[in-house]
């Protein structure tokens, strides 16, 4: 049955297409193509702008999004009204896409928005009560962070009427100089954080995302984790760095960070399910990056966005097996399962990779940027940083300890009964599965490869 | 015209209120959008001047100082167009919400959001 997929090529296609993209840019240097449409110049006409940072964050939404799109066939191929949902799985790629590339603050809000409502449809796509609680849950608070980010938007631009990011670095910049600091620009500050930390789910404000993760398809979790996560911390970098500077925001964010780290490592150790305890995990990573770009020095920029991106990497791995077991199994609950990996051998090795690259152990891509971040805490050199740091690494050791529970309940132990007959997971879920867990190695092995690529993003941020 | 933001800033808390106090998800979604309205409310009223035109630029008004004298009467047309893109996103958020709401009377007989609480951990 091909046709209930057919949605798929809509996102197989471009994807592939975008190879193509450099040709035809040579092409268009050739002949010297028009590339600003309609004769308004930015501050005025409504731009996309592409810098290190932008690219980095549109590499990982293009990349999670196609694997996220070969898994769902199998994945998703016992539920019904699948134009919907690969529907609503590009629209939420479309505004995660939107949001990465475009320069006008207000665009950034729209595609924000595009993102957010097809990420509430799709994690109440099953309809079942557990779904449409948590759709309901991320709805309500999800429209009070969008809402937020309206009116910092609308501050903004009453303060100095102007909607290109560009332009309202430089003018914001100037008014931060003056002294008494006007009150306004803390206001906005405020606004901006709390609208895009709900999005990241920072700890005082991360209610919803355990539920939306373990009611929504595994596909969707694994989107949600790698996508829309990413999404959320480079608005709120963009935004905040960019228009506000770094150095009393610096300290926040490395606050922020820990109480995320910490509260979110010790809630997933006592969970019981086990996409629970993956989201619980994946607001404990977010912590990591929020401290690691909280340091504000070259080193730790580069530290946090280099374990955002190893974070987007492992996470949907994980997902992407937690996925599996629920394919074959039917139960997520970690109380029910039991010597899993006697029946499904490739789907054991690669959680145990993707727990291990998690828990920062050696030759996996997460050690690789926890040491960055660890590196740069120590470098900075003063008391608070000393202090994450040490935090940093003993929550690391915390993370090990729940994912070894995890592996041990899953796929050791005592087998009971009736998973006796339990088979391997599809080899169209292991593919997207097996790319994973093989950037994870290589990332691990050679961090050099994913120090290129955060470099630049680190440099367009501008701080140092 | 400061009156304008008074009320708009006094709508979006009342929204706000609603979301955090009611024990109804259709209240709840009404405080939704009585905030986002005041939102609209604060962003027209960035744009607004009194006695202003409208802003539609026409050749016969181009002739010699006419730029100059339409920037100065003509109202913003920005914050309007924002508004209009935030009703229609708006929109849709409502049309979402209200049905999951139905589907959640479905489900649980009730529309109280502290009743709707199964999932834990």
């Amino acid at each position: 049955m091909i046709f209930p997929h057919a949605p798929i090529l809509a996102i197989v296609i471009p994807l592939f297409a975008a190879f193509l993209i450099p040709i035809i840019s040579i092409i268009a240097k050739r002949f010297g193509a028009e590339r600003m449409r309609g004769g308004w110049s930015p501050p005025w006409g409504i731009n996309l702008s592409i810098n290190g940072l932008n690219l980095l964050i549109a590499l990982i939404i293009a990349s999670i999004g196609s694997l996220v799109a070969i898994y769902s066939v199998v994945s998703m191929e016992r539920d019904n009204g699948l134009d919907k949902y690969y529907t609503l799985l590009l629209l939420v790629i479309v505004g995660c896409m939107g949001v990465a590339l475009t320069g006008d603050i207000f665009n950034l809000y729209v595609f924000f928005e595009i993102m957010s409502i097809s990420a509430y449809a799709l994690v109440a796509f099953r309809r079942n009560w557990g779904s449409i609680e948590a759709g309901i849950k991320y709805l309500i608070i999800g429209s009070l962070g969008t809402a937020f980010i309206l009116l910092g938007i609308a501050l903004a631009y009453g303060l100095v009427g102007s909607l290109n990011i560009a332009d309202l670095t430089g003018k914001i910049t100037e008014i931060g100089a003056t002294q008494p600091l006007p009150v306004i620009i803390p206001l906005m500050l405020t606004l901006f954080i709390a609208g895009f930390g709900i999005k990241i789910a920072m700890v005082p404000m991360h209610a919803w995302l355990p539920d939306a993760y373990q009611a929504a398809p595994s596909a969707i979790s694994a989107l949600l984790a790698g996508a829309t996560t990413a999404i959320g911390l480079y608005a709120m970098l963009r935004i905040s760095y960019m228009l506000f500077g770094a150095v009393a925001i610096g300290t926040m964010f490395i606050i922020l960070g820990l109480i995320t780290m910490v509260a979110g490592g010790l809630m997933a150790l006592v969970q019981q399910d086990l996409k629970r305890l993956l989201a619980y995990s994946g607001i404990s990573q977010m912590g990591y990056v929020l401290l690691g770009v909280g340091f504000a020095t070259a080193a730790g920029i580069q530290g946090g966005l280099f374990h955002l991106l190893n974070n987007a990497i492992y996470k949907v791995l994980l997902f992407m097996c937690a996925g599996a077991i629920i394919y074959r199994v039917g139960t997520s609950n970690m109380d029910k399962l039991g010597g899993l990996g006697k029946n499904m051998p490739i789907t054991a090795t690669l959680f145990i990779i993707g727990g291990l690259a998690i828990s920062g152990v050696p030759p996996f891509n997460g050690f690789a940027s926890k040491w960055m971040i660890y590196v740069a805490g120590i470098e900075a050199g003063q008391a608070i940083t000393y202090a994450s740091t040490a935090i940093a690494v003993i929550m690391s050791a915390l993370t090990l300890a729940y994912f070894l529970k995890a592996i041990n309940l899953i796929f050791l132990g005592q087998r009971p009964m009736h998973l006796r007959e339990v088979k391997e997971a599809p080899p169209l879920m292991l593919f997207p599965m097996l790319i994973l867990a093989v950037l994870c190695v290589v990332l691990g092995i050679l961090p050099g490869l994913g120090i290129d690529l955060v470099q630049p993003a680190q440099s367009a941020l501008g701080v140092i | 015209m400061s009156l304008n933001y008074i009320i708009a800033m006094l709508l979006f808390t009342l929204g706000i209120y609603c979301l955090l106090f009611k024990r109804n998800l259709i209240k709840m979604i009404i405080g939704l959008q009585v905030m986002t309205n005041g939102l609209h409310l604060f962003l027209i009223s960035l744009g607004y001047r009194t006695d202003g035109i409208a802003p539609i630029l026409s050749s016969q008004m181009l002739a010699g100082n006419g730029a100059a004298n339409f920037a100065a009467l003509a109202v913003d047309p920005v914050p309007q167009a924002l508004v209009l893109t935030s009703i229609v996103i708006n929109i849709c958020t409502m049309a979402l919400a209200l049905s999951l709401a139905i589907y959640a009377y479905r489900h649980y007989g009730t529309l109280n959001p502290f009743e709707i609480r199964r999932l834990r951990g």
